[in-house]
């Protein structure tokens, strides 16, 4: 008979690799996903408009550079924790947040990044002598939703710093709870950042003489759909300032985690309805610019009811941590 | 391992000899110095920009120019009309943000809006203006009617809406540029003291390209988008009749 009961030691090395491979997985499968959709819009673009293929070409390498942030930024946590000897089991358990707090924002915002890409390289097929601002705004755009990505990141360092002071499984999974937070925080408003900027980069190829204000309103409901992605930054961040001692049982650490669940998943539903709801107001500005103003009012007064649903859950998360600790 | 506090910062108390040593009476000097060195900075730009407006024809001057047109063009485009003393707030805003985000690239300076308490400051200060100018517009009974809007118990959710914005506004700016700056000193430590590493990176423009993303175009990025929030809430906040050309 084989002993299959996994070792202390074995499980360390588990989590320690483990955790190296899944942010670069997660994040490469994302980046991949968002980079393969913008080529195969840019193929067909050509195709539809072959004069126009020098603008489609350069606006493709730069959508492709600013979809790989995620992965660069994985990228360096990947070298930094493979150089990273795992002393004990808790910090190698405890480094699964920054697999979370990486992994699955560089997943979402891969796919989300490559969206307006898609919708701009056949925007630019449509009005080729307006390629230049049609880049412009995907650009801009792009670099906008990367925000999660670099607060993840943020969140991480700070995980990383903490990891030789693990001692307990409550500090471990702390340490979890504060990655999964702003993890799990990010698919949602991902989603619907992708969507809108989809829409938006389209209707900017449909009416191209109100520019300026597409490209204004894009980035004020891009920062909007953003704002549950920052109060589950915040909770992340203050989840991961929490002192545990080192006798404590493992109570508090199953609290934390509750708050970063509460926090996650009530960020779904308000990234994506606040998205679907621009979207579908910047595709009517498209079709009719002379109600722009109106429009433009009524999105983002509903987009700031439906982020209330988002403060109720960090109200919630907050006095768990409060109440709860 | 654990020794780096990453919101660790040289504190000062002036207030010390009161006995006030808690934290909250604490002052971050090296933000205070740095923001002063930002503030040097812009009265430097502004006295070359005001030396530029003396001669017409000149580059300089057709920059300037252009800069405060399309600020310019911004307002009216919000408001659908030119107010002279929003176009100064959210210009000066913008400026002072953007020349706190781009002042890291000087060397043995760090940004001010890296530190929470600066971004908390700016929100704070925009909510405060729109506040006090809805109230100037609409008259202190209908602006306290507003948040009964649409039924009475609406009032705490209303009034939670509005404080969300400062935390939500702050938060996108510091968390930004934090991250930001902590992207370019990894990259430093990660090129550290070998000089083969150096003359590769300074040759083929590496750092330049991380110092153009992370810093610069983070950095404008970052301070327009808090501009234009807080203009979009002020039009929200003074706007006349419901159907005009609003925003």
């Amino acid at each position: 008979m084989m002993n299959i009961t996994p070792s202390l030691a074995t499980l360390t090395t588990l989590f320690h690799y483990g955790s190296v491979t899944l942010i670069t997985v997660l994040s490469g499968l994302g980046v991949g996903l968002g980079q393969g959709i913008s080529s195969y819009s840019a193929f067909k673009s050509i195709d539809r408009q072959p004069a126009a293929q020098p603008e489609i070409s350069k606006t493709l390498v730069l959508a492709l550079a600013i979809i790989e942030t995620s992965a660069i930024i994985s990228l360096i946590f990947t070298m930094i924790l493979f150089f990273r000897t795992p002393t004990d089991f808790y910090s190698s358990f405890a480094q699964l947040g920054i697999a979370l707090a990486l992994g699955i924002p560089g997943f979402v915002i891969g796919i989300a990044a490559g969206l307006p890409a898609y919708a701009a390289l056949k925007s630019i097929s449509r009005q080729p002598f307006f390629s230049r601002k049609i880049m412009n705004a995907m650009l801009l755009t792009q670099s906008v939703i990367q925000t999660p990505v670099i607060f993840g990141f943020l969140v991480s360092m700070i995980i990383f710093y903490q990891l030789g002071n693990v001692v307990n499984m409550a500090d471990a999974l702390r340490l979890i709870a504060s990655g999964l937070c702003i993890g799990v925080g990010a698919i949602g408003p991902a989603i619907g950042l992708g969507w809108f900027t989809y829409k938006s980069a389209q209707a900017i190829g449909i009416n191209k003489d109100i520019y300026g204000q597409i490209l204004s309103f894009t980035l004020i409901s891009q920062a909007i759909i953003e704002t549950p992605v920052i109060f589950s930054a915040i909770i992340s961040l203050w989840i991961s300032r929490i002192a545990i001692l080192p006798t404590s049982s493992i109570m508090p650490g199953i609290v934390c985690l509750a708050a970063a669940i509460v926090m996650g998943i009530g960020t779904f539903a308000p990234g994506i309805s606040s998205g679907f709801t621009a979207a579908s107001a910047v595709n009517q500005i498209a079709y009719k610019p002379n109600l722009y103003g109106i429009l433009a009012k009524t999105s983002m007064i509903t987009q700031g009811l439906i982020d209330t649903c988002a403060i109720y859950t960090f109200i919630i998360a907050l006095s768990l941590i409060i109440i709860g600790l | 391992m654990g020794g780096l506090d990453l919101f660790a910062h040289d504190m000062w108390y002036p207030l010390s000899f009161l006995g006030f040593t808690h934290q909250f009476f604490g002052l971050n000097s090296g933000t205070i110095i740095n923001t002063w060195i930002v503030l040097a900075a812009l009265t430097l730009v502004s006295l070359i920009a005001r030396y530029f407006l003396y001669y017409p024809g000149s580059i300089g001057g057709y920059l300037v120019k252009n800069i405060i047109i399309s600020f310019q063009d911004l307002i009216t485009q919000s408001l659908g009309k030119f107010v002279y003393k929003y176009f100064a707030f959210i210009t000066s805003l913008f400026v002072f943000i953007i020349s706190c985000n781009w002042i890291g690239v000087l060397p043995l300076v760090e940004e001010p809006t890296k530190d929470l308490n600066t971004t908390l400051a700016l929100g704070i200060m925009s909510f405060l203006y729109i506040q006090k100018e809805a109230i100037f517009k609409h008259g202190p009974i209908n602006y306290i009617k507003d948040f009964f809007e649409p039924i009475f118990l609406m009032l705490p959710l209303n009034i939670l809406g509005e404080l969300a914005t400062i935390v939500s506004i702050s938060f996108r700016l510091f968390g930004n540029i934090f991250g930001g700056s902590i992207i370019m000193s990894i990259f430093e430590q990660a090129i550290g003291d070998s000089w083969i590493w150096n003359t590769v990176t300074t040759i083929s423009g590496i750092n330049i390209i991380i110092m153009v993303f992370f810093v610069l175009f983070e950095g404008f990025l970052q301070a327009f988008v808090f501009s234009i929030l807080s203009l979009t809430n002020l039009t929200m906040a003074v706007y006349e009749e419901p159907g005009e050309h609003l925003i």
